[in-house]
């Protein structure tokens, strides 16, 4: 009996995870070998029929880019911002650092939702503050609309992305810098190394195995992120900024091919698979050191 | 003097990070006649609350509101019992297939929803859950499940055995030990969890869109999203709503804040 408890204890956890994730995951592998409808279910086999529309789609590619730089790009920048921010809270001016800390958390705490409808109005081309300031700048001229042009509708969706993962990539950064061990400090400090020597031979080493998890989790949630692009976009204006987990939703029930989405999920799911094995091996690399 | 300008240089920083938040606050509490208003201004005379109370005419967020709020409470509740079982033996026991098991749930934590949701769709359909309470708690449980079992492993490491041992010697067993030791002593981890868990489901926006189609099950974050820029142009209700929307996870999370920290980065460091 006693051998048996931690898996009696597993039970619940896993039954969960088998009828919510395992099983859809298997059921849609066999969704995008066969002919599938909303209304009638599977109807046979088609082979790889699905997978060859979405390879000879064009948005899949052009989302792949877009998903592949958002994701990136984006990650990216918010760890450069939030290790940034982490140095600046970790210089201890006492009070106001604790309140500061608190408020460079919100954007993280905010629902995705409500982040990206802040953003498209803040980024509204006749009512936003930010075309009015830009505007009466001589920058730009008013109506110049963000969202609504292809060029720069992706660059708008980063930005609110990189809003929203900075203040993670902040804490981590910071728990990092505060458990660097002193004395590597104060003996540069005897040798005489300036402060930008001692941020690039200490501190930065330091935040090496931080700094990849970050990068790799980074990215494969950006990958992965449907609110963002959906609420700000919607993967418009023409397409420019869809977004793979955007375009599912797209093929599967907007335009009810079901197929066409299984088989792009599946794609997706191979893509996410590979970097979260690279994540495993990023931590497992990071334990044994 | 330095210090004086880091602060000053700390505090321009903030008012950066918030101009969205602090531009939805001040869009949410103006008539529509000066949101929709060129140049556009901070402050107004005819600034009021009145948003706060319009919005609940013209979209049902009180029914949302109340969604919400069932579906985040319920997904705690079934993700802390579980999931404080699963780490609970992770942390006391060694069983064959302990690692795999761990992998399976760090792994399931990277799944994309976008991989799952056509299945799970019809799957709820099928048994008639689609578009229902149970329905989405069982599935927010589901997908916050391997992180808060994560979480609460890494909580339950941290508890010295010794205490437990002693417990056992005198003769209690495994689960009084669980319920009467380790359960108090995790308390700080568990709160931290459990708002880990709520904010999950209550900003849960994907799963919550295709699962449910109805006004009775939609929860805010569907009601916000789905509408915005779409359907409606009263910009200022929908800012009220999304203030009044992050109220709630602002409180949570900054009465939790260090444990909750301290958690994420014991996680994190696995």
């Amino acid at each position: 009996m006693k051998k048996f408890t931690p898996y009696l204890l597993l039970v619940p956890a896993l039954l969960f995870t088998v009828f919510v994730l395992a099983y859809p995951l298997v059921q849609n592998l066999i969704n995008s070998f066969s002919d599938v409808s909303m209304i009638t279910g599977r109807s046979g086999w088609t082979g790889l029929q699905n997978y060859k529309h979405v390879f000879e789609d064009t948005l899949f590619w052009r989302s792949f880019r877009n998903t592949s730089v958002y994701a990136v790009v984006g990650t990216v920048m918010a760890l450069v911002i939030g290790l940034s921010f982490a140095l600046l809270l970790n210089l201890k001016l006492g009070k106001i650092t604790t309140i500061m800390g608190a408020l460079y958390t919100i954007p993280w705490i905010i629902s995705p939702v409500v982040a990206g409808f802040a953003w498209k109005w803040l980024l509204n081309d006749r009512f936003g503050i930010v075309n009015y300031w830009l505007s009466s700048a001589g920058i730009v001229n008013l109506g110049t609309s963000w969202l609504g042009n292809p060029g720069t509708a992706l660059m708008c969706v980063m930005l609110a992305r990189i809003w929203q993962f900075y203040p993670f990539a902040m804490v981590i950064f910071l728990a990092g810098l505060q458990s660097i061990p002193q004395e590597q400090y104060e003996a540069a400090a005897v040798d005489g190394a300036t402060m930008i020597r001692r941020f690039f031979h200490i501190t930065l080493p330091n935040l090496k195995a931080v700094t990849s998890v970050l990068l790799v989790l980074g990215v494969i949630w950006s990958f992965n992120d449907f609110n963002m692009v959906f609420v700000m976009t919607r993967g418009g204006p023409m397409n420019s900024s869809m977004v793979l987990p955007v375009l599912v939703r797209e093929f599967s029930f907007v335009n009810f091919d079901l197929g066409k989405g299984s088989a792009l999920s599946v794609v997706v799911f191979a893509l996410l698979t590979t970097l979260s094995f690279l994540y495993l091996k990023v931590i497992s690399r990071g334990e044994s050191s | 003097m330095k210090k004086k300008l880091l602060s000053l240089v700390m505090i321009v920083l903030a008012l950066l990070v918030l101009l969205p938040v602090l531009w939805t606050l001040s869009t949410s509490m103006k008539p529509l006649s000066e949101v929709n208003r060129y140049p556009p201004e901070w402050t107004s005379s005819t600034m009021s609350l009145k948003p706060y109370s319009d919005m609940f005419f013209y979209l049902p967020f009180l029914t949302y509101t109340l969604n919400s709020l069932v579906v985040a409470c319920s997904s705690t509740v079934l993700t802390l019992l579980f999931g404080s079982l699963a780490a609970f033996a992770f942390s006391r026991f060694t069983f064959a297939g302990k690692q795999i098991f761990l992998l399976i749930f760090l792994l399931s934590q990277m799944l994309p929803g976008a991989s799952v949701i056509i299945p799970l769709f019809q799957l709820l359909q099928k048994v008639g859950l689609y578009d229902t309470y149970v329905g989405l708690i069982l599935v927010h449980t589901a997908v916050l499940l391997p992180f808060v079992i994560w979480l609460l492993y890494g909580f339950f490491q941290t508890i010295p055995r010794d205490i437990e041992d002693a417990a056992l010697i005198d003769g209690c067993s495994r689960m009084t030990a669980l319920r009467k030791i380790i359960l108090p002593l995790a308390l700080p981890g568990i709160g931290a969890t459990a708002l880990f868990s709520f904010l999950g489901s209550w900003n849960e926006f994907f799963f919550a869109l295709i699962l449910t189609s109805s006004d009775s099950t939609r929860t805010i974050p569907v009601g916000i999203g789905l509408f915005v820029g779409e359907y409606l142009d009263v910009w200022n209700q929908m800012a009220a709503a999304a203030i009044l929307f992050s109220i709630p996870p602002l409180i949570l999370f900054t009465l939790t804040r260090k444990t909750f920290i301290k958690g994420l980065v014991a996680g994190a460091g696995k």
